[in-house]
């Protein structure tokens, strides 16, 4: 299953990602037109203030078993099968909080949404951009990350990748030279033995 | 291997895909006495308030059985179990052989013993039929009284004033969900009920509900008041139904006692859910809370036993989250301060209308409620399940900084 990977060292807390998932997830899907809707959009990722204060974006995992579709007690949210996503409904979701109850990661947020206006609100988080998925593009976070804090791909892959780069960087630590300490110039010894 | 479950919401059905995921081959057999597709209990206050419609309630698609192999039996109430012959016997007159017995049946309505709870017009919402009687039988814009302000007493509340209702909640406690919350996030949540134009009476008990002509007419209160209504809504709980169990050695014991394994005293005889007691988290006595959270975490612990595996359930914890008109409030845990070294720490931003309120003992957190801002809810109950010592976490509950970041960051 192909996932957007975090990796949190490399974020700078520009919140450009919450930006383009917030426009992702708006009605007319563009910048300006999500400013004029009527139902702002919300993003559904965020970026907290981690340890030592580094930027820490947080959002769904999309866990398996997901503990928020096991305590669904509208049945809202479902694991999609052929993309592996966990998705809610939200023509299903009765804003009843028992997901954030669940949610180990905090990730849910409640808020209104254009596709069931008449909603005060649902559940909302990462649906890892259907639309995007489906016509073969990276989900609107990924895309907008300048820094490669937020990357698509798999995520053993990743991993791996991850494990050779370490890898690469010891070994090439013990088979670099060591390093020749400068010595003194002749001239200068003598002169000293002269004084 | 023949499994039979007894039960098909959220402890039975849990419990049949889990089995299925371990054993292909083995027929199971789903006994319930409602003839229906599993459906969400916790739904029918949403479907009275007409915030869902029929369509919204049913947990899995009507092909699900069929696909996972399932062979139900609906409609036909159980009669009697004998553990020694293991068989089922239905009301209908069949019998049911099994060589692993889960016993799901849930619970049912508590009624309260005084009289006129028979009259036309007193209700209960438990079942779909319920549902379906209120609807028959409800007058439109009918004064309802409802005895209990419980989750199910509260939604139900809010459902009825959706519908245009007078509503007048009965409590007998000194407050609104008296066993989750404390005077402050009570208070909280009284003032969204008076929003909402719902009355609620404290420290009240009915003594009778009289009627006219078969239908209720008015809710008499121990203190003599006397409230001028035409229907009444019981809720005031629930009790384990295993009627069934009657002359077995496991009558006399409701709930049913299990072990870690969800195992009672026979070990093929299975039990999980509303009509089953646990071992408690902290405790490790055995408990019943009769929630959702609970009864689909036990469905997976006991249909994964039911084929051999020995998985232990962790515990029990009494957690429950309840949404009205918009406001949220999360709690669980130990709430009550102990004995034992328990500290209690709230914080109430008044201005924003969020409260925390947190419960330690021995350097762990055993308690929350949270009212107004419930996002981080998870994080409290990830490290109260796992117990971790405060002094051991990233950042402390109580600091202002206890968010996503800070702990997993």
């Amino acid at each position: 299953m192909k996932t957007v990977i975090v990796r949190p060292e490399r974020c700078v807390g520009c919140l450009q990602c919450r930006l383009a998932c917030a426009v992702e997830h708006s009605e007319s899907k563009s910048l300006v037109g999500a400013l004029g809707e009527s139902i702002p959009p919300k993003p559904r990722l965020r970026i907290y203030p981690g340890r030592l204060n580094y930027a820490f974006p947080n959002k769904c995992r999309h866990c398996d078993p997901a503990p928020c579709q096991q305590v669904c007690i509208a049945g809202a949210i479902s694991r999609e099968p052929t993309r592996g996503v966990i998705e809610i409904a939200p023509e299903r979701c009765i804003n009843c909080g028992m997901c954030a109850m669940a949610c180990p990661f905090g990730v849910l947020v409640y808020a209104a949404v254009w596709q069931v206006p008449e909603k005060r609100a649902v559940a909302l988080k990462c649906d890892q951009c259907p639309a995007r998925e489906q016509a073969g593009r990276r989900p609107a976070c990924v895309e907008a990350c300048k820094v490669g804090a937020l990357t698509y791909g798999d995520w053993q892959e990743s991993q791996e990748e991850k494990g050779r780069a370490l890898a690469q960087a010891v070994f090439s630590g013990l088979l670099a030279q060591p390093e020749v300490v400068p010595s003194m110039p002749e001239t200068i010894r003598l002169w000293r033995q002269l004084a | 291997m023949r499994y039979v479950i007894i039960g098909t919401s959220a402890a039975g059905l849990t419990a049949a895909e889990t089995v299925r995921q371990f054993d292909r081959q083995g027929e199971l057999i789903l006994i319930s006495d409602e003839a229906l597709r599993p459906y969400s209990r916790p739904m029918l206050t949403y479907l009275l308030g007409r915030e869902a419609g029929l369509e919204n309630i049913w947990l899995r698609p009507p092909s699900h059985f069929h696909k996972l192999n399932f062979k139900a039996m609906l409609g036909e109430p159980v009669a009697q179990v004998d553990p020694q012959a293991r068989e089922v016997y239905l009301s209908g007159g069949r019998v049911v052989k099994y060589d692993r017995l889960l016993i799901a049946s849930g619970a049912q309505p508590r009624m309260l013993g005084i009289p006129g709870e028979t009259l036309a017009g007193v209700f209960t919402l438990r079942r779909l039929a319920d549902w379906q009687k209120l609807e028959a039988d409800l007058p439109a814009g009918a004064t309802m009284a409802i005895v209990g302000a419980g989750p199910i007493g509260l939604k139900a509340a809010e459902a009825l004033r959706r519908r245009g209702h007078r509503v007048i909640l009965v409590e007998a406690e000194p407050r609104p969900l008296p066993r989750l919350l404390d005077d402050t996030a009570a208070k909280l949540l009284q003032e969204h009920l008076h929003g909402l134009g719902a009355e609620l009476i404290v420290k009240a008990r009915p003594a009778a509900i009289s009627g006219h002509q078969g239908r209720v007419r008015s809710l008499a209160l121990a203190d003599g008041r006397e409230l001028e209504v035409e229907g009444v809504l019981l809720a005031v709980g629930v009790r384990p139904r295993l009627e069934f169990l009657h002359g077995t050695p496991l009558a006399g014991n409701a709930p049913l006692t299990v072990n870690s394994f969800l195992q009672t005293q026979y070990p093929d005889i299975f039990a999980a859910g509303d009509c089953a007691e646990a071992p408690d988290l902290f405790s490790g006595k055995p408990v019943s809370y009769q929630i959702w959270p609970a009864a689909v975490a036990q469905g997976q612990v006991a249909g994964a036993n039911m084929t051999g595996a020995s998985r232990r359930y962790s515990g029990l914890l009494a957690q429950n989250s309840i949404s009205l008109h918009g406001f949220k409030i999360v709690s669980g845990g130990i709430l009550e301060p102990g004995p034992n070294l328990t500290e209690v720490w709230c914080r109430f931003d008044e201005r924003q209308g969020v409260y925390r309120r947190l419960v330690f003992q021995e350097g762990c957190l055993v308690g929350v409620t949270l009212a107004g801002e419930v996002t981080d809810a998870g994080l409290y109950f990830q490290i109260m399940t796992q117990k971790l010592p405060v002094k051991d976490l990233p950042v402390d509950p109580r600091s202002p900084d206890f968010h996503p970041g800070k702990v997993w960051g």
